[in-house]
């Protein structure tokens, strides 16, 4: 036992305060952080509450129409007046998300596989890594490689040789209406724009997909090979099972991207405020439209009918994220 | 000796600790609406070791995290009945909770080092509670570090993490933080289970040598380590206080059946 | 050279297209070794033409970003159409707007995280209200920018909001600019800082606790230094995401010929009106048809890339960091 020296007697506690130091500051610390917390749940508020009421002049004035009509004025000089229905750039956007996530996904798919089962094995590190890089990059910068180098080329290859090509009679009208539209051959479009955003949602989409891929216990996967099964059954029986709930989710969360996506966008879609005519066929998105014209909105309607827009496109985000959520959620928890 | 009434189909046999530093009175502990204690009545005595044994969930973790009301983490988790120290109910509304702990110190099961730096680990909780000059608060470092049997393996290196050191270090560092504040009472809840016969062997040393003024109370499932280092020791089982006496007394004479049967391995 | 590499990738599809109706085709007539034939000529085509467009994104952004790079780029301000110019104002209002932006995400991320990972766990009541906000955090961390940026000019810029009108500004600014990135920063430093205090042990927790220590001295110089490498992470993973941000600024700092940072504190540091800031610079400057300012946008976007990747890159050294200890 060492001894203690006299004046130190561990028995005494004169010299000891009674609470500690910093004891005051602990409610007001906890206070802070839920405060914090708070503030979370308030900003969210915050956007649904402001863009109601900023929109609202919109919604009062047009009704349903807003959401129903295509017609989209924003000079009070032409015959009718000022009217703003949105169906153009609503149908433009949940439509460029959509063909954007049908091009992506299986190429997403086939990524994440590529990378677990085929991959050489020195390759799939830099890999993997170059695509979770390229999920950072900033989407202004697709949007200027779109409007850039994309879309020349593809006017070029795609756009001209299409508009050249006589349809047989029996599907000129699919061809003439559903396609072509009343496409300009300069590379943007309805389908430029998704192509844009189908690269842009895609590394996040393979890295999400390969790192849900890599949570399927190996073991599992073995005992596949192992019953004689070829990759593609593994990962069709397996693999994709094994994730089915995350996955969806993951796709979700790539959908949300891509309808509130501006910058990708904006540069390539064609910015025209009508009804898209065709695959081919210039159109609009929320998020373009708002991006193009906010700044120039001269009437306190056209501003409104935009914040308008903007709540429209705040719901749809909303409810597809919410069931992403959900659905990621429930496997965390499992 | 008293021999209390069995109650359910256990038999109980408890003594009584005169002039104990730490005593429960009846105490029941619940986790949410589980009650994970019943009626415990146990006395630590002063300055001396206390082992508390017994099957995995028999409630002797519970009961030593009761004793400085750590439980109070967790707002599902209450006690009822009394814990008194030094005859002073910590059980009551207006205990404050920072002034109990430093007097009720506790290591535990894991080594669990701050990320700081072998010194400031051993001075973080002195400079809570006492405002010491450089070189006092240097000695009462060195003093500590001294008494859990480690500074010469860190005399030199005292400004370096203290993650650095190997698991036995670490928990002895543990134990010279939970010595560094002058606890009048040391909580240890299984303090080796995670550590080598060698570091395990250290650190059954050093708490022998600091019950000369600190009562300690310690977790353990090891009954060699029981019978090495404490005085008394009390055997629980699901909740209750099955059996509690001299530690020589209980491992040669045991009473109780359960309590027999536990210390020659036929369960537990 | 550019049509070429277009052809390839139209051939790349084609070769995806065939390969995926041989894998469906193959699965259809049960004939299994087809099938998966059909099936790994997509996967590693896919892998091909991924790897091809994105090369080709990096590839046109380094050709014509460095092409463009000269030192006038860093000492002169934004030009007027047809004249020689720089993006010193942008850069540096980018700069500003991003750290006080980070500087607001940060606190408030922080406490917020802290608040979820060690508070909100304690009764019934806040552990549902945690989880409340846990979700409005995930919706926050994936909302579209551009509505973040009109909530905040609703609320700074325009008095759109009745009630709030007081805190409005009632012009654009960068200090409506940062605000509206550090909405956008604070989910990610909410969401790292709980989920790395999550992973400290709980009895580290306790035995800060266990020594006397208030639970918050605790968390500050226990758990938080523990903790520090993925709190890090998180901010310069934050600080990545809002670097790139256009949408939200184009309503709140708006734009500024001119360099309108100065060293007035009553002036916010000169954020306290329309402040130049490289995203907006490229959106206006790529759909101009000045040639000059295009190469601008193309530098502006090279610029903001290689700051986004520096960042994802130095996270990953940081973050394998722990593992070799």
């Amino acid at each position: 036992m060492t001894a203690l020296p006299a004046d130190q007697t561990p028995k005494g506690f004169a010299k000891r305060v009674l609470r500690p130091r910093g004891a005051t500051f602990d409610p007001i610390f906890g206070f802070l952080c839920g405060a914090a917390a708070t503030l979370l749940l308030a900003a969210l508020t915050g956007v649904m509450i402001s863009l109601a009421i900023g929109g609202w002049p919109a919604f009062a004035k047009f009704g349903p129409a807003f959401i129903t009509s295509t017609r989209w004025n924003p000079s009070p000089d032409v015959v009718g007046g000022e009217f703003y229905g949105g169906a153009g750039p609503i149908v433009g956007t949940l439509i460029t998300a959509f063909v954007s996530l049908i091009l992506s996904l299986p190429i997403a798919i086939g990524v994440a596989v590529f990378l677990t089962e085929f991959c050489p094995r020195i390759l799939r590190r830099p890999i993997g890594i170059a695509v979770e890089l390229l999920a950072g990059v900033p989407s202004i910068v697709y949007g200027m490689w779109g409007l850039f180098v994309f879309a020349p080329l593809f006017a070029q290859l795609v756009e001209t040789p299409v508009a050249s090509w006589t349809p047989p009679p029996f599907m000129a009208d699919f061809w003439n209406n559903i396609i072509i539209g009343d496409m300009v051959p300069n590379g943007s479009g309805i389908l430029s724009a998704s192509i844009i955003l189908a690269i842009m949602i895609l590394p996040f989409m393979a890295a999400t997909l390969r790192e849900l891929f890599l949570t399927v216990p190996a073991k599992v996967r073995e005992s596949a090979y192992g019953v004689g099964c070829t990759p593609l059954e593994v990962v069709m029986s397996v693999t994709l099972p094994y994730v089915r709930r995350s996955a969806i989710g993951a796709v979700m969360l790539g959908l949300g991207r891509a309808l509130g996506e501006t910058m990708a966008v904006t540069f390539i879609i064609g910015n025209a405020h009508i009804f898209p005519k065709g695959v081919f066929a210039g159109g609009s998105t929320i998020a373009s439209t708002i991006a193009n014209e906010f700044a120039e909105a001269t009437t306190p309607l056209h501003t409104a009918a935009l914040i308008a827009l903007g709540f429209v496109l705040f719901i749809i985000t909303f409810v597809v994220l919410a069931i992403a959520r959900a659905l990621l959620g429930a496997q965390r928890q499992a | 000796m008293t021999v209390v009434e069995p109650v359910e189909t256990y038999e109980y046999f408890t003594e009584d600790v005169p002039n104990a530093k730490l005593e429960t009175k009846k105490l029941d502990f619940f986790y949410g609406k589980n009650k994970a204690l019943y009626g415990i009545d146990i006395g630590f005595k002063r300055n001396a070791v206390t082992a508390l044994m017994g099957p995995s969930g028999c409630g002797k973790s519970t009961l030593l995290r009761a004793l400085n009301r750590i439980y109070a983490l967790y707002p599902g988790q209450h006690a009822e009945g009394e814990i008194l120290l030094d005859g002073e109910n910590i059980l009551d509304r207006n205990q404050d909770l920072g002034a109990l702990r430093a007097k009720v110190g506790m290591v535990f099961q894991q080594p669990t080092p701050f990320p700081m730096s072998i010194y400031d680990n051993v001075a973080f909780g002195v400079r809570l509670y006492e405002k010491l000059s450089k070189a006092d608060l240097d000695n009462r470092v060195e003093e500590s570090l001294r008494r859990s049997a480690l500074w010469t393996e860190v005399k030199d290196k005292l400004q370096t993490s203290g993650l650095g050191l190997s698991g036995g270090q670490q928990q002895r560092l543990c134990v010279a933080r939970g010595v560094a504040v002058r606890p009048e009472v040391l909580l240890l809840d299984e303090p080796a289970s995670a550590l080598d016969p060698i570091s395990t062997a250290k650190l059954e040393e050093t708490i022998v040598e600091l019950k000369a003024d600190i009562t300690i109370v310690i977790v353990t499932h090891n009954l060699q380590q029981a019978a090495r280092v404490s005085d008394n020791a009390a055997f629980m089982y699901l909740g209750r206080l099955i059996e509690f006496a001299k530690t020589d007394r209980l491992f040669d004479n045991p009473k109780a059946r359960r309590t027999a049967d536990y210390i020659t391995g036929r369960f537990g | 050279m550019v049509a070429l590499a277009g052809i390839v990738t139209l051939l790349l599809v084609a070769v995806l297209v065939i390969s995926a109706l041989v894998a469906i085709l193959g699965n259809l007539l049960r004939a299994r070794k087809l099938a998966n034939l059909g099936f790994t000529v997509f996967c590693i085509g896919g892998a091909t033409l991924a790897i091809v467009a994105l090369a080709a994104i990096l590839a046109s952004l380094l050709a014509n970003g460095f092409s463009g790079i000269n030192l006038a780029v860093f000492t002169q301000d934004t030009p007027a159409p047809g004249s020689q110019g720089g993006l010193r104002n942008a850069i540096l209002g980018s700069i500003a707007m991003c750290f006080a932006g980070m500087l607001i995400a940060v606190v408030v991320g922080i406490l917020a995280g802290t608040w979820l990972a060690e508070y909100a766990g304690r009764t019934k009541w806040t552990s549902a209200y945690g989880s409340v906000v846990r979700f409005i955090n995930d919706v926050l961390l994936s909302a579209p920018s551009i509505l973040v940026g009109l909530f905040i000019y609703t609320v700074l810029v325009a008095r759109g909001v009745p009630l709030l009108s007081f805190i409005s500004l009632g012009h654009f600014s960068g200090i409506a600019g940062a605000i509206s990135l550090a909405l956008l920063a604070v989910p990610v430093v909410t969401r790292t800082t709980e989920d790395v205090l999550r992973l400290q042990s709980r009895q580290l927790r306790e035995s800060g606790v266990a020594l006397g220590a208030p639970l918050w001295v605790t968390i500050r110089s226990i758990l938080w230094k523990a903790a520090s490498g993925g709190m890090i992470t998180g901010a310069l993973l934050a600080f990545a995401r809002i670097s790139g941000e256009t949408a939200p600024l184009l309503f709140t700092a708006l734009n500024n010929q001119f360099n309108g940072l100065n060293w007035n504190p009553a002036d916010a540091f000169g954020l306290n009106g329309p402040t130049a800031n490289i995203p907006v610079v490229i959106f206006n400057y790529a759909l101009s048809a000045y040639d000059d300012w295009r190469r601008l946008a193309w530098v502006g976007a090279l610029l903001i890339a290689a700051a986004v990747l520096g960042i994802n890159i130095l996270v990953r050294v940081l973050s394998a960091e722990p593992k070799r200890s």
